[in-house]
């Protein structure tokens, strides 16, 4: 029967409440889980502080095999489910320019919201900086037009381009994160040894 | 759970994988409900879009990237559901902030080593590089890293990847900014 | 190292590893089988070679026959913008975008009507609507449609009428076949595949 809104059995402006109240249910985890402050965040990257890889990677797994159980029962249309297209190369850019930008600013958007929420400056300053950003691309895109949708690739899945089924795919995800969880726990203790503070608020 | 430890020395987050299966069931339910997951940076884009719509609008229907973010309806480019999702976004966070006592006075926070400016200059450097790289990758941590890869985008996976390893390559450079 | 954290990625695994071993799924909703006895003795679900000759000749956008014959009766003899899809592969992929088209009635066929009849029941099942099979089968249009007979003298005038259509539709038939070489017949298939409305179709 899902998804709800796509299929008509939602609409209207009920739309714009959901979407408030899904958003306010994201700002909530996100704050909660401790993204409001970019020392947490980026302390994935130096190995004092793991949050943000134990949050995404438990929200990816859980995310992932309950779409699939809801496929399979028949809840959810997963036709209908939007599937991130891809563009190989813009990607791959994309990724890189994020990754950095990540490591410089410390937030992403989402997490740049909910420090805004309670009073950071620097979360401000990062999401007055994501609007330049977007700002400088958009009035730069006439010169790498053609770039920006090269490699297109399509609605296309990971066990797709792999050749194994999703199922397998989201089996090697769930290893792959409880692997992960495991050796970030024992780095963090090794890591957190050499320092008075590794969380912040 | 560890409350009481967590009160005296601290501060007050809940558990990551609890957050993380909360965030999960979240993303989970926003696929059911409207068949796409969440994201945080189209907002900000819609914003941008609006305001040169607003300045220049002869300008913003000129540029083809502008353009394609401009309703043909003549409604505003920020009656939308992302924007919606924002604003919840920023009203959660505020939410969360006030039950743990963390909704306080403007600071700034940065690492001791580094002065309140240059942390703030970082942050408009980030800021502006993730501008950039989201649209280039279709979306920023939520919308591409986080959603796209939990719908088994194989595009969603890529951007992942390369953010998190991108970071890693580059921490040793920008460990002044935070150790 | 915390029991609960311990306990919680085997769930995990054991969530998603049950994911793998799950048999697969069926993608319709299986009609129950009241409905399907209803349906079947429905006479509505069959058409005439009459009607379908008819539909031929006025090149009713609506008509999509389905031949379920295998591809080698198929080759050898078809009606007009017939595709073939034989019963044994009738659910295969490659076939699945010709079944439940929206506004096209499929018109199941073979020799008789025992392959269509199975091909029908197969279609219910997977909740396609506007399915029907030629009563009869290629016999049956070969006996009416191709070499009609003369109803005895002491027939109504609608069996004559009926007589003076099948002799009409015997020469657009078998007069088609002669005037064109059967292979042209064959590239003239023009199947809509799904999701294309039949307004685009233009049969005249």
């Amino acid at each position: 029967m899902g998804p709800l809104i796509p299929q008509g059995i939602i609409t209207g402006q009920w739309d714009f409440v959901i979407a408030l109240l899904i958003g306010t249910a994201f700002g909530f985890i996100l704050e909660s889980s401790g993204f409001s402050s970019s020392r947490n965040i980026a302390g994935v990257f130096y190995g004092y502080n793991f949050v943000v890889l134990r949050v995404f990677f438990t929200a990816m797994i859980v995310a992932m095999v309950g779409l699939l159980y809801f496929n399979y029962l028949g809840w959810i249309e997963m036709d209908m489910v939007f599937v991130l297209p891809t563009y190989l190369a813009p990607m791959i850019l994309g990724g890189f320019i994020m990754g950095l930008g990540f490591v410089i600013g410390g937030f992403c958007p989402g997490t740049s919201y909910t420090a805004c929420a309670i009073g950071k400056l620097d979360g401000f300053a990062f999401l007055g900086g994501f609007i330049i950003g977007v700002f400088i691309f958009a009035e730069a895109f006439p010169l790498f037009e053609n770039f920006y949708y090269s490699g297109y690739m399509g609605n296309i899945t990971i066990g797709e381009v792999f050749n194994i089924s999703n199922e397998l795919v989201t089996f090697i995800f769930v290893i792959v994160a409880i692997v992960a969880f495991y050796v970030t726990w024992l780095i963090e203790k090794k890591v957190r040894k050499n320092r008075t503070e590794s969380k912040f608020e | 759970m560890k409350k009481n430890s967590n009160i005296t020395k601290g501060p007050r987050y809940i558990n990551p994988y609890f957050g993380g299966i909360l965030l999960g069931l979240l993303l989970l339910a926003t696929f059911y409900i409207a068949g796409r997951g969440l994201s945080a940076s189209g907002a900000a884009k819609l914003s941008v879009v609006t305001i040169i719509d607003k300045i220049a609008p002869a300008h913003a229907e000129g540029n083809a990237y502008y353009d394609k973010f401009i309703p043909t309806d003549d409604s505003s480019p920020l009656f939308n559901w992302l924007i919606f999702g924002a604003i919840g976004t920023f009203f959660g966070g505020m939410l969360s902030g006030g039950i743990y006592g963390r909704l306080k006075k403007l600071r700034i926070e940065h690492s001791p080593n580094i002065t309140g400016k240059t942390r703030m200059i970082a942050a408009v450097v980030g800021g502006m590089l993730f501008g950039i790289g989201s649209q280039f990758g279709r979306g920023c941590s939520s919308g591409a890293a986080l959603s796209g890869t939990a719908s088994l985008s194989f595009g969603g996976l890529l951007v992942m990847a390369l953010m998190f390893g991108i970071g890693y390559v580059f921490a040793y450079f920008f460990r002044k900014l935070w150790i | 190292m915390n029991k609960n954290y311990l306990f919680l990625a085997i769930l995990m695994i054991i969530l998603a590893g049950g994911l793998l071993i799950l048999p697969e799924r069926t993608n319709y909703t299986q009609i129950n089988p009241e409905d399907l006895l209803w349906d079947i003795i429905q006479p509505s679900r069959y058409v005439t070679t009459d009607q379908v000759a008819k539909m031929l000749i006025e090149q009713d956008p609506t008509l999509e026959l389905i031949d379920v014959r295998c591809a080698k009766e198929y080759n050898k003899f078809a009606l007009p913008n017939a595709i073939n899809i034989p019963l044994d592969s009738i659910l295969s992929p490659n076939y699945s975008d010709y079944l439940g088209i929206e506004d096209m009635n499929a018109v199941f066929y073979c020799n008789d009507d025992i392959l269509a009849d199975q091909a029908w029941v197969i279609a219910k099942r997977m909740n396609i609507s506007r399915i029907y099979i030629m009563k009869g089968g290629l016999n049956c249009w070969i006996k009416t449609i191709i070499q009609p007979t003369p109803p005895p003298e002491t027939a109504s005038g609608d069996e004559f009428d009926q007589y003076d259509f099948r002799k009409g539709a015997s020469m657009y038939f078998t007069g088609a076949s002669i005037s064109a070489p059967k292979s042209d017949s064959k590239s003239q298939v023009t199947i809509k595949r799904k999701k294309k409305t039949t307004a685009t179709a233009g049969g005249c």
